[in-house]
């Protein structure tokens, strides 16, 4: 047809199956930092398995800085996703965070987010979408099953919501109603999760059951995911074996007793940073040529902190993870990333799970204990001369954790292979 | 089809709803229009065409009832909602006539005045549905479409509400629908909210939006309600002769004097429209849905096993109806 000099209309282009390239969206979640670091690491094998793969990521800060430092391709429909790193740390206070009503009260923005996922795969051009603990995803695809336009492999380290006691009858109610809700969806629609991945192993999976007279968390993950073990992300072997030259280039000297505290990038962290560093004259009586070093990272003033000349406090350190994987002991949070970075190179460290967090306070404590890596402390139960005994103490003890297998974003990839 | 009330022990402690939860978008402006002295609250959120004007509903709730809805629609188009009188940032008149649909509809017109809205389509739930086809009566040449769901316009047949005494009676216990009506309201204003909406959110694992909606309620009042109870709300049109269409009125299929005044609206509605509704909605029968899609020879969408908002709670096929809807008529504008 004759245009008659107006511009055409733009070409639609359909490409026959057999002369598509193989394509997969990943979705990694941005609470918490770990999922980037696992997911690239993921990426990365399963490329190994299908050479041809295009990955596109739908993702958001601060997951996309990750990504972009490898070169990963973000989808540009990313940049229409809502923050739920910013709806997180508005829902948190002074070392709190109610992860499960953060999670709950992320509504609207899941049911956005899930909206612009819909409209990138909504073309049909994707094979396969990966999501590693992309709620929105999985939910609502559950719950309108017809928009299923790929093949989906779902990933989690944890399942099963737990109440915290300070939520009372209230909070036990409504974390077994979603864990109902989960659990008729999933066993309603089989065919929504081709593959569901848990990122672990089946004695990470903590003792509890989903609700009164539901069935056991364990029993019923172990029917309906296969186990990757822990993705680290990286080889932790290299960071052991060389430790002492790392030490040597951050500076770190034979008779010092390094200890570092970190609590993340955002400001939850603070309280935590004080009272730690006000543990340390306690500390420093106790532990000889004990040098501390508090990482206050970008949103917590340094000034505010309190701290005697003696600690040194940081802003920012380029590449925390070498310091941590080379200090005598660390002083973090209970996020599972972090604490598992820790155990994977054979580091003590106390961790203090945020408060009312059931994450951080049940799913990763039981995996760290199943590691014997790291000591609990209870944040309420620890003023600074607690800490500085439990500094004491770790510190004198011998490494006695497990090692953390290394091989998980091989295994993880080995299992979603198949689908594309 | 109905499932039993499913909210579980008392809602969440009273310090917990002390902030809004985050927004997934927030409105790119906002402003205030004046109508006899009464202050009405708009947003406007993306610069799309069409435009939607997402009205309010009985102002127990006020906008955020239509937050699955406008993070995605302000995407694909241009999205303008308001507060309703009585509820929300929006003034608390003390006069029943404040309240009458009219008024509503008015509201809309100047909403979409400020915002420099020529014409706009229009969808409401429930109550809301009754001020869409007021505004779409009243102001043909505003109204581009009309997205009805869960219809409350007197067009469903009537459902049994246990104990539910006339309005201003009081019952001899309040407990379930006996809570219903001025007494009930003025003795419990809480608990009659989590029973309501208990009803409106019927689908089993509704927790959440049944704490968004009394959450929302917690803004206005008792009072504020009944005085609003007293308004005029699809009364029966008298001729006017620049809202009558042309032709007679046809024979009235009605079978009561409500149904009556309803189908006498439906027949004077020009617009494209759809109506989208729960086949196990308790509030307002999917009959009346049904009824109403008749009514307006428009395209009906039977949501079956959803109770009266599916806006809150099957939000993903709402928005994607309310889309496709919104694309054919978009295309018929330019």
């Amino acid at each position: 047809m004759s245009s008659g000099g107006a511009a055409p209309a733009a070409a639609e282009t359909w490409t026959r199956s057999l002369a598509r390239k193989r394509r997969a969206l990943y979705i990694s979640s941005p609470i918490g930092l770990g999922h980037a670091q696992r997911d690239v690491a993921i990426a990365a094998e399963l490329r190994k398995l299908h050479p041809d793969l295009e990955i596109d990521w739908l993702a958001q800060h601060p997951v996309t800085a990750v990504l972009e430092a490898h070169g990963e391709r973000i989808h540009p429909l990313s940049a229409e996703l809502a923050s739920e790193s910013a709806h997180i740390t508005a829902e948190s206070s002074e070392h709190d965070l109610n992860a499960f009503q953060a999670i709950r009260r992320m509504d609207e923005i899941l049911i956005a987010n899930f909206m612009v996922f819909h409209d990138a795969v909504e073309t049909g051009e994707y094979d396969l979408v990966i999501g590693d603990e992309a709620w929105d995803v999985d939910h609502f695809l559950h719950e309108n099953p017809e928009l299923k336009r790929t093949a989906f492999a779902w990933m989690t380290d944890f399942v099963g919501w737990l109440p915290m006691p300070a939520g009372g009858e209230r909070e036990a109610f409504l974390t077994a109603d979603y864990n109902a809700e989960m659990i008729e969806h999933v066993e309603r629609f089989p065919r929504i999760r081709d593959r569901a991945i848990f990122v672990g192993e089946p004695d990470d999976i903590v003792p509890d059951d989903f609700g009164p007279g539901m069935p056991a968390i364990r029993d019923w993950t172990e029917r309906h995911y296969a186990f990757s073990g822990y993705v680290t992300g990286f080889d932790p072997s290299p960071l052991i074996e060389r430790r002492e030259e790392l030490r040597r280039e951050l500076g770190f000297q034979p008779d010092e007793q390094v200890v570092i505290v970190a609590v993340g990038g955002s400001g939850v962290g603070e309280a935590l940073l004080r009272r730690v560093i006000a543990s340390y004259p306690d500390a420093v009586r106790r532990v000889n040529g004990l040098r501390m070093i508090a990482v206050a990272g970008p949103r917590i003033d340094p000034a505010v902190l309190g701290a005697p000349p003696e600690v040194e406090v940081r802003r920012f350190v380029p590449d925390l993870f070498r310091h941590l994987a080379a200090c005598d002991l660390a002083v973090v949070q209970g996020g599972l990333t972090t604490t598992m970075e820790l155990a994977a190179a054979r580091r003590p460290f106390l961790y203090f799970p945020l408060r009312n967090h059931f994450e951080q306070n049940r799913h990763v404590r039981h995996r760290l204990e199943r590691y014997r890596a790291g000591r609990y402390m209870d944040y309420d139960a620890s003023p600074p001369e607690v800490i500085a005994g439990a500094i004491a103490e770790e510190l004198a003890r011998p490494i006695r954790s497990l090692p953390v297998e290394s091989d998980g974003a091989a295994r993880a990839a080995a299992l979603i292979a198949p689908l594309i | 089809m109905a499932h039993a009330p499913d909210s579980g022990p008392a809602t969440r402690p009273a310090d917990s709803r002390s902030m809004e939860q985050s927004r997934a978008r927030y409105p790119d402006e906002t402003g205030v229009i004046e109508r006899d002295g009464v202050h009405v609250a708009w947003e406007r959120y993306g610069d799309g065409s069409p435009t939607l004007l997402l009205m309010p509903t009985w102002s127990i709730i006020h906008s955020r009832h239509w937050k699955g809805q406008i993070p995605y629609l302000a995407r694909h188009f241009r999205v303008v909602t308001f507060d309703g009188r009585g509820n929300g940032r929006s003034d608390r008149p003390t006069n029943a006539a404040a309240y009458d649909d009219t008024e509503f509809a008015a509201d809309a017109i100047a909403v979409l005045d400020a915002t420099g809205t020529g014409r706009a389509i229009m969808a409401g739930l429930s109550m809301g549905a009754g001020y869409v086809l007021q505004t779409a009566v009243r102001y043909p040449d505003r109204v581009a479409g009309a997205i009805f769901v869960g219809s409350s316009v007197g067009l469903a047949d009537p459902i049994p509400r246990p104990g539910i005494v006339p309005f201003d009676e009081v019952p001899p216990t309040f407990d379930g629908w006996a809570r219903y009506g001025a007494a009930g309201w003025r003795h419990d204003w809480p608990a009659f909210v989590e029973f309501f909406f208990s009803q409106v959110f019927n689908e089993r694992h509704s927790t959440k939006q049944i704490e968004d909606a009394v959450d929302w309620a917690s803004d206005t009042d008792a009072e504020t309600i009944i005085t609003a109870e007293g308004s005029a709300y699809l009364s029966p049109l008298q001729p006017a002769a620049e809202w009558e269409p042309v032709g007679a009125e046809p024979e009235s299929p009605a079978s009561s004097e409500r149904e009556s005044a309803a189908l006498g609206y439906t027949w004077r509605v020009r617009c494209p429209s759809l109506v989208i509704h729960g086949d196990a909605d308790v509030i307002s029968g999917v009959s009346g849905g049904r009824r109403l899609a008749a009514a307006l020879g428009a395209q009906l969408i039977i949501l079956a096993g959803s109770g009266h908002d599916p806006l809150g709670r099957d939000p993903v096929k709402v928005n994607l109806a309310m889309r496709t809807f919104i694309e054919q008529i978009g295309r018929n504008l330019r």
